[in-house]
């Protein structure tokens, strides 16, 4: 059985991004990964030779670039994939802890999915929160920030009933023609090249 | 082009890469990743280098340091060491390398550190240990201590890529020559890193490595993570015998070396020659050498009173030849030889059957053509602009020549040669290279090449030449005429349109030669069909052909296996008890080429030579030898009785110099091709049978499997532990 069969419109659609050439056709190998993983939360061999004969490489090729990035899973993965991010800043502030009330409350290590389906949990390199150590991301939804034992308790207690909690901080931040930065709530945060603000005039004397 | 190496001024072509500059000078730099035939990607970071170059003002002076006339320009160096072998030499450029520099010695130490970290110290157990450039480089270039006092990462190992390739994970060093060649030179891309940084490891997912030149990657790996299986656990490299010689199973010729252990065969190895097969042989050459080392015959077998063949000795064999062709007429017998082997060999022949005047006298395989268009060499292929292949299947045929035309759709860049020889890093191969299947054009059947043409005519037989020479079709009208646009085109001719092919063959090519300015490469049946043909080893007029055995009255067979005997007498010289020889009257023990000493012919025209390897065979003898036991049996005295008479009667006869073959081959122009009907077909295969299986070797089958699965006694990891 294949993904792509019935969606002609959407890889016609993919394709069109890229330069119609041999070239252009291997560049459209990430974003078929995407749709891929969206779907159905990972990637099979199925579909990464899939994916091969569709961008005329090799499945080898596919699963080396796919294996390249940890937001690919080559394993079935939970309806909630919760992240946590085990890079410095977080460890010190109770990432560990976290990940091991995760593992404990839910009984599945990185790699399996619970019983229910409905959980795994990935631990992952600096999602670039640091602030609000320790976080963690559910799916692509967004950053659950300063997770402490109680937080925590209340985010898997509402998933266990399929009511997932809004997240602290929306992803992906999307960025306008003219640079500008706004939260998927639409909320405009940082500036743009064209809308700079003004810097106070310099204070001192002579730098 | 100007470069200061070390501080020695060198004269360099433009283009010539920083790593083949200090070479170049005399020098040394250590390297893993790059390699002569593949792209260079700075990959391993251990060919550091000090460099630095002159610079211009604005108004295009130099800026100079000193004084009036001793102002030189002032170099700027990089303030780190380079990788040098992706980095091109510039004019003026100075260059300092481990031996003048300590920054670099300092550097080069490090990155080994580094590069051992989590390298396995697997030495005394590792095949490659002896042949190990990663080994050789640590005692050259590293501290010969390690700062990082942890356990090392543990992966996979024994890890059957194929059935002829194993990969140990954990002593790979990620120089990716492994990715890239099959990359870039069989065009496949089955292997590639997968996972990253202290994970990655090299993987496939192709479910094993394609047949035909898989082999390769065991040769260009740097250190022991790609292993030759068929060699495997069978001796360390000081061990072996190393003969230099050619490869004898397919008219390519490639170098190959053989090495033999107490006698035995134990592995062969690609060899370098720069015209005929770079660096590369295909997996029949390397791994289909067990026959060459098992159930040989080693001593004459004579069929005794009660019909079973007995073990004797030579002088027992002359007289049972002797008794057996008693009341015969000299000229009654039959010589048959296998067209593998060599000229001199030939020679020996021809003088022979000149002295028994015997009309029966042939080789196989061969056909029946002789093409006389201008000749193609493989350089000629490789540097084509476009290729026009008809009736032949390469995989079978001649498997390197294939490489040969891939290097040509993706450009037919040859390395620049230096004094230290091959580029190492030529900067003109790119990964990935774009290819150009425009350039290529297959006439015939679906065959591995199909794949990569640009254009595609399905023919059978002898009709794809014609028809394209009196094109029928708009494919073949396109084809055409990209042939006469063409400014060096070559036509190769393959086994489907050469079986049969008769005079009007030859004329049809004579002249879509002479008309295209094509060049042309006729595949030759047999590894040495074309030196054979030259020495008028076909049936002389009413004389009985190799198709017609079974008709003679009496024959000599020399390692050919046609599974009938003759009418009468039979005399068989092979390596191995084939079905002919069960069927024989007298069989004499043949020796391989692998352990012979003589010249072959290959597909160009190029003379080869052949050397002996150790290799035991007890009382077996080549042909020139037996030649000469069997005209003392026929109670004749045979002109040719050694090597050194074969060449002197080549040179007398043909004006070659057999005796001083340089290691490159030489192409020598030969005497006129004979021909005759041969009456049968030439199917080519290249795996024969006795290739295939190890024979009687099955425990050994067996004990590799098991290995393969095996389980390395470890012991507990320590941590913290110095290991």
């Amino acid at each position: 059985m294949t993904y792509f069969a019935d969606k002609q419109p959407l890889v016609a659609d993919i394709f069109s991004r890229y330069p119609d050439s041999p070239q252009g056709r291997r560049s459209a190998l990430m974003p078929l990964l995407r749709e891929v993983q969206d779907a159905e939360g990972f990637v099979s061999e199925l579909r990464m030779a899939e994916i091969a004969s569709l961008c005329g490489t090799t499945a080898t090729e596919v699963r080396s670039v796919m294996s390249f990035y940890s937001t690919y899973h080559t394993v079935p993965t939970g309806r909630y994939h919760l992240q946590v991010c085990s890079t410095l800043m977080c460890a010190l502030k109770g990432s560990d802890e976290l990940w091991d009330e995760l593992v404990t409350q839910l009984d599945v290590q990185p790699g399996e999915v619970s019983p229910d389906g409905r959980f795994s949990v990935q631990k992952v390199e600096c999602l670039g929160s640091c602030g609000t150590a320790p976080m963690m991301q559910i799916n692509d939804d967004g950053y659950y920030e300063n997770v402490g034992p109680a937080k925590c308790a209340r985010i898997l207690e509402s998933l266990r009933h399929d009511l997932q909690p809004l997240p602290d901080n929306l992803v992906p931040v999307t960025i306008t023609a003219d640079g500008r930065q706004t939260l998927a709530s639409g909320e405009v945060v940082g500036t743009s090249i064209t809308g700079l603000t003004r810097l106070p005039e310099h204070a001192g004397g002579d730098v | 082009m100007k470069v200061v190496v070390d501080g020695v001024e060198l004269d360099l072509p433009a283009g010539t890469s920083a790593i083949d500059a200090v070479f170049q000078s005399g020098g040394d730099v250590p390297y893993f990743c790059a390699h002569k035939y593949l792209s260079p990607v700075g990959a391993c970071r251990m060919c550091l280098i000090e460099s630095g170059s002159p610079r211009k003002n604005p108004d295009g002076t130099f800026v100079m340091e000193g004084e009036g006339d001793a102002a030189t320009p002032k170099i700027f160096w990089f303030p780190k060491p380079m990788a040098s072998c992706t980095m091109q030499a510039t004019e003026g450029m100075h260059i300092r390398s481990a031996k003048t520099s300590e920054v670099v010695a300092k550097a080069q130490a490090g990155m080994m550190e580094f590069t051992l970290l989590n390298h396995p110290l697997d030495c005394p157990t590792c095949d490659k240990g002896g042949a190990c450039e990663l080994q050789d480089r640590a005692f050259e270039y590293g501290y010969g201590a390690s700062r990082f006092g942890f356990d090392r990462r543990h992966a996979d190992k024994h890890y059957p890529l194929s059935k002829y390739v194993i990969l140990d994970q954990e002593r790979c060093i990620h120089c990716k020559r492994c990715v890239r060649y099959f990359e870039e030179v069989p065009g496949q891309e089955v292997l590639d890193f997968i996972e990253r940084g202290g994970h990655t490891f090299i993987d496939t997912e192709e479910g094993g490595l394609p047949t035909g030149f898989q082999g390769n990657i065991t040769d260009i790996c740097p250190v022991g993570a790609l292993l030759d299986n068929v060699a495997r656990f069978r001796g360390r490299n000081w061990e072996y015998d190393h003969t230099p010689t050619t490869c004898t199973l397919c008219p390519v010729g490639c170098s190959i070396t053989v090495d033999a252990r107490n006698g035995r065969l134990e592995r062969i190895v690609a060899g370098e020659n720069r015209d005929v097969n770079e660096a590369w042989i295909c997996d029949a050459g390397r791994f289909g050498h067990s026959f060459a080392s098992h159930d040989r015959l080693t001593v004459p077998l004579i069929r005794g009173a009660d019909g079973q063949l007995h073990a004797a000795d030579w002088d027992a064999a002359i007289t049972a030849i002797n008794r057996g062709l008693a009341g015969q007429n000299m000229d009654d017998l039959a010589l048959y030889i296998g067209a593998d082997s060599t000229l001199e060999e030939g020679l020996a022949l021809e003088s022979l059957a000149e002295l028994t005047g015997t009309k029966h006298v042939d080789h196989w395989p061969r056909y029946e053509v002789n093409i006389t268009a201008p000749a193609a060499t493989l350089t000629d292929v490789a540097t084509a602009d476009l290729v026009v292949v008809i009736g032949a299947d390469l995989g079978e045929e001649a498997p390197v020549l294939e490489l040969r035309i891939l290097e040509m759709l993706r450009g037919g860049l040859l390395p620049a040669e230096f004094d230290h020889g091959t580029a190492i890093a030529d900067l003109r191969l790119i990964e990935r290279p774009v290819r150009k299947p425009e350039k290529l054009v297959v006439i015939g059947q679906e065959s591995g090449l199909w794949k990569h043409a640009g254009t595609r005519i399905p023919a059978n037989g002898l009709s794809g030449l014609t028809r394209l020479a009196t094109p029928d079709t708009d494919d073949l009208r396109a084809a055409l005429k990209a042939l006469e646009d063409a400014k060096a085109p070559v036509i190769i001719l393959g086994a489907d349109a050469l079986n049969g092919a008769s005079g009007s063959f030859a004329s049809t090519v004579a002249s879509l030669a002479s008309r295209t300015g094509a060049k042309v490469m006729a595949i030759p049946a047999g590894p040495n069909s074309r030196g054979l043909a030259a020495l008028n080893l076909v049936p002389r007029r009413g004389g009985l052909g190799y198709a017609q055995l079974a008709q003679a009255p009496a024959a000599f067979i020399s390692r050919l296996d046609p599974g009938v005997k003759a009418r009468g007498f039979t005399v068989v010289h092979d390596t191995h008890l084939t079905s002919t020889a069960q069927l024989a009257d007298v069989v004499l023990p043949a020796l391989t080429n692998y352990e012979k000493r003589g010249t072959t012919v290959n597909l160009e025209g190029r003379l080869l030579g052949l050397e002996q390897a150790a290799l035991s065979s007890g009382e077996a003898a080549d042909l020139i030898r037996t030649l000469s036991a069997l005209a003392e049996a026929l109670g004749v005295k045979a002109k040719v009785r050694g090597l050194r008479g074969a060449q002197t009667l080549a040179a007398a006869k043909f004006g070659l110099k057999l005796e001083s073959v340089p290691p490159r081959g030489v192409i020598h122009p030969l005497p006129t091709a004979t021909t005759a009907p041969t009456g049968q077909v030439h199917t080519p295969t290249l795996w024969t049978e006795r290739m295939q299986v190890p024979r009687g070797d099955s425990a050994r089958a067996e004990h590799i499997n098991s290995l393969i699965g095996m389980e390395l006694p470890m012991t507990a990891v320590q941590p913290g532990g110095d290991d």
